[in-house]
């Protein structure tokens, strides 16, 4: 069987895909989300093979969720949209496979036929992740994007990754190792990275450590694995 | 000799002289360069003309005047009084003096206090012409009444005059004696008469100046209608026979480049609608763009077309369109009648006019095609996206609830079929609020519980005209940038309401997506300029937004609707 997410922000939408794919009686829906953050989790806690995945979502739309999505896990990508043509296109190497809404069973089963036989040779994920512009963070029950150009450094703590900007601090759902692919900040620290357009200061500790002085006075552990890079970079 | 006798003759005797002398005055005031002055405001160049005519005047009134005992009686006195009293103290001491000084070289007893009173009198008239202008009672100056008493006073003071200054004495209180009834009587009555003349005619030709440019603002007024419907045969059979009409001319012809689109008055039995020009002048003003002028008079027309075309003079004005002749007008006089210059003013005037007209009616035309255009265009874009999220909405309602799915089927029907039938510019509140109901039944099925909807229209408000296709675009904006956009469920009001003389038409939505929002995109500029051409500029669409809270688009509005004939109505 072949695990299947279905990602589309209406109802109806949803439930006809699962419908049609339970038909073809050839895959397991391993869930049904209505956004990406929704989505995010699905796929870190499932890791489903593919996804079925609508474009336009609120806030963050299909293609910023992919590429928020951890690359060793990134699931085969079947784009389902009404109408969309134009910037379906640019994406037409990238991806599996795209359907057009309403969708019809002949059409499924074909993309299904396609997904058994690139699952069969385990070919790898064709999809080429974009760079993260924006990062969404959790505030209570809202959902703020965040500029990577304010993000002064994203802290992995026990309850999670933190972003740290020079107002606030927010909470993601996003992996440091995601962030550190397809973001510039910088890796400093096991659980630290920095965005070196903030960094004030470093000051040089004894055992070979570090400690990075944000614009806005937060201080970043270097450990002594990256305080070289680190130094390199800043021409030092 | 009986001097009762003698004054009675005198008095008929000046008043005879004083006849020749007002046909004279009556001449003057019908020649082109009294036409131009305007009493009250005298130029210098009008001074020195009015010095030259009115000293004249007076040196004529010394010699229609008869010599009595050695001395003139006369009607002198009337130039320099006027002269005072129509062009000031400064003017009427000039016009007294020069003609005083005169008087003084024709010698006798009196010579020297005549050159003396003259002045006088010329002052007398210049004080009333102070008077009047200082009390602000300018339109007096061309009283009949003050002209009288003005020439009153002054000529009793020349009686004393001549009285103190005449020597010797008795032979001046003798001469007094004689002429002081006559002169007075003849000399008052002269100036009197004198200025009725020159208002008479000062009036009618400021009467002939209001009914040209009542005939001028007429005849533009109706042409303004009838060019907004473009320039073609049948406006211009309109647009010649108002000018026919209005400018009672022997004929109208209107022409495009090549043949003739429109022909009224004499001569319509041969000067055919449809045929080619024949007329040479029209010709050349359409060669040479230039105003074509055949007076009949100096020059000779011919009409190539009859032998027996009574039209004998032609002026023929192109007609420019964006620096092009597209056509002429042209007025003709029959052979026994003269080409009045105001008609040729007025044929020239209204082919301007109408020059403007025209471009500004393209002008519009242009305007308003494009805004129709992008409609279509919007329309044409929205559609696919709509109906395939739509339809996909449909099949799998289907599923599971079939009745409702066929009900929403209808929907769309209706929808589309409202859409193709929107042909005209104004459509009623609320058949716009019937299309756009059908559009939300459809989006709150596809988004469910993640659309709310609040609507809030005043009754009163649903017979009132907007301009076709003005709410679902901005409903669409505020479910595509807003509600679509937000992870928790939101909520869409319409309300319409009138205040303070406007109707407001508001669409909010909760999600205060103010980036997403660009006020000059494609679908809200149409609907705006929209607004703006057929309801006026002063109405339209204004943009309020908080960002996470809510993004208000207002829609102003006249209070009543906007008017069906406002197209063509600006």
């Amino acid at each position: 069987m072949i695990r299947v997410l279905i990602i589309d922000d209406e109802r109806h939408a949803r439930e006809e895909m699962e419908a049609l794919l339970n038909e073809t009686g050839e895959v397991e829906v391993v869930g049904s989300c209505e956004n990406a953050f929704e989505a995010l989790k699905a796929i870190n806690k499932h890791r489903p093979d593919v996804v079925f995945l609508d474009i336009q979502m609120p806030m963050v739309n299909g293609f910023e969720l992919l590429s928020m999505v951890n690359s060793e896990i990134m699931p085969h990508v079947v784009f389902v949209t009404a109408y969309d043509e134009y910037s379906l296109k640019a994406f037409e190497e990238k991806t599996l496979d795209y359907i057009l809404k309403p969708v019809s069973i002949k059409r499924i089963n074909k993309t299904i036929a396609k997904l058994k036989e690139l699952l069969i040779t385990a070919q790898p994920v064709a999809f080429e992740a974009e760079e993260i512009k924006r990062i969404p963070c959790l505030i209570g029950k809202r959902i703020k994007l965040i500029g990577l150009d304010k993000v002064e450094f994203v802290s992995a703590g026990t309850r999670g990754h933190y972003l740290v900007t020079s107002e606030d601090e927010y909470y993601t759902d996003i992996t440091l190792k995601v962030l550190e692919e397809r973001t510039n900040l910088i890796r400093c620290h096991k659980q630290y990275l920095v965005n070196m357009d903030f960094v004030n200061e470093i000051a040089l500790l004894e055992n070979g450590l570090g400690v990075i002085t944000t614009s806005s006075g937060g201080s970043v552990p270097v450990s002594r694995m990256y305080l070289k890079k680190i130094k390199s970079m800043l021409l030092l | 000799m009986d001097t009762l006798l003698f004054t009675q003759h005198n008095i008929f005797m000046l008043l005879q002289q004083m006849s020749v002398f007002l046909v004279i005055a009556y001449l003057f005031t019908k020649s082109p360069v009294f036409r131009t002055f305007n009493i009250g405001d005298l130029r210098p160049k009008q001074m020195i003309i009015l010095y030259v005519v009115f000293s004249t005047f007076s040196i004529m009134g010394t010699y229609f005047g008869f010599p009595i005992n050695d001395a003139i009686a006369n009607t002198r006195a009337i130039g320099a009084v006027l002269a005072g009293i129509i062009g000031g103290p400064a003017l009427g001491t000039a016009v007294g003096l020069t003609s005083g000084l005169h008087r003084v070289t024709l010698g006798g007893f009196t010579a020297v206090s005549c050159g003396i009173s003259t002045t006088l009198e010329g002052l007398i008239g210049g004080l009333f012409h102070l008077y009047l202008v200082r009390t602000n009672q300018q339109s007096k100056l061309l009283s009949p009444k003050i002209a009288f008493i003005a020439t009153f006073i002054a000529e009793i003071v020349q009686m004393f005059t001549i009285l103190l200054t005449a020597k010797p004495y008795s032979e001046a209180v003798a001469l007094v004696h004689i002429i002081y009834l006559p002169m007075i009587v003849a000399n008052s009555c002269g100036s009197a008469i004198f200025v009725s003349i020159i208002r008479d005619q000062k009036s009618m030709f400021d009467k002939l100046g209001v009914i040209f440019s009542n005939k001028a603002l007429r005849i533009a007024d109706e042409t303004l209608s009838i060019l907004s419907k473009g320039f073609n045969q049948e406006t211009a059979d309109k647009l010649a026979k108002i000018i026919h009409q209005e400018t009672k001319v022997g004929a109208v012809a209107i022409t495009d480049r090549e043949k003739v689109l429109a022909f009224h008055g004499i001569g319509s039995d041969h000067h055919k609608v449809g045929i080619t020009l024949s007329a040479q002048p029209t010709i050349q003003a359409i060669n040479e763009d230039r105003i074509i002028f055949i007076d009949g008079v100096r020059k000779r027309w011919k009409c190539t077309l009859s032998e027996n075309c009574p039209l004998g003079s032609i002026l023929s004005v192109p007609l420019r369109f964006e620096n092009e002749v597209i056509g002429t007008i042209n007025l003709f006089e029959p052979k026994n009648k003269l080409f009045l210059t105001m008609n040729k003013t007025l044929g020239e005037g209204i082919t301007n006019l109408l020059s403007n007209q025209l471009l500004h009616v393209r002008y519009n035309e242009q305007k308003s095609l494009l805004v129709e255009a992008e409609l279509k265009l919007i329309q044409a874009q929205i559609n696919p996206h709509f109906l395939f999220n739509a339809l996909n909405t449909i099949i799998a309602i289907l599923r599971k609830d079939s009745d409702r799915a066929r009900e929403l089927l209808l929907h769309i029907s209706n929808f589309f079929r409202t859409n193709l039938k929107r042909k005209g510019a104004l459509a009623t509140l609320e058949e716009e609020m019937n299309h756009v109901n059908s559009y939300l039944v459809i989006e709150k099925a596809r988004f469910e519980d993640r659309l709310n909807l609040e609507i809030n229209i005043d009754p009163d408000l649903l017979n009132i005209k907007i301009p076709v296709f003005t709410l679902q675009p901005l409903i669409e904006n505020a479910i595509k940038h807003g509600i679509s956009d937000m992870i928790t469920p939101g909520t869409v009001k319409i309300s319409a309401k009138r205040v303070d003389g406007m109707t407001f038409i508001a669409i909010e939505d909760n999600a205060g997506n103010c980036g997403e929002w660009d006020t000059t995109g494609l679908g809200m500029n149409i609907v705006e300029k929209r607004i703006k051409n057929l309801c006026g500029e002063q109405y339209g669409l204004e943009v309020d937004c908080v960002p996470e809270e809510r993004t208000t688009v207002t829609v102003k509005l006249p209070e009543r609707g906007c008017r069906s004939d406002k197209s063509t109505d600006y």
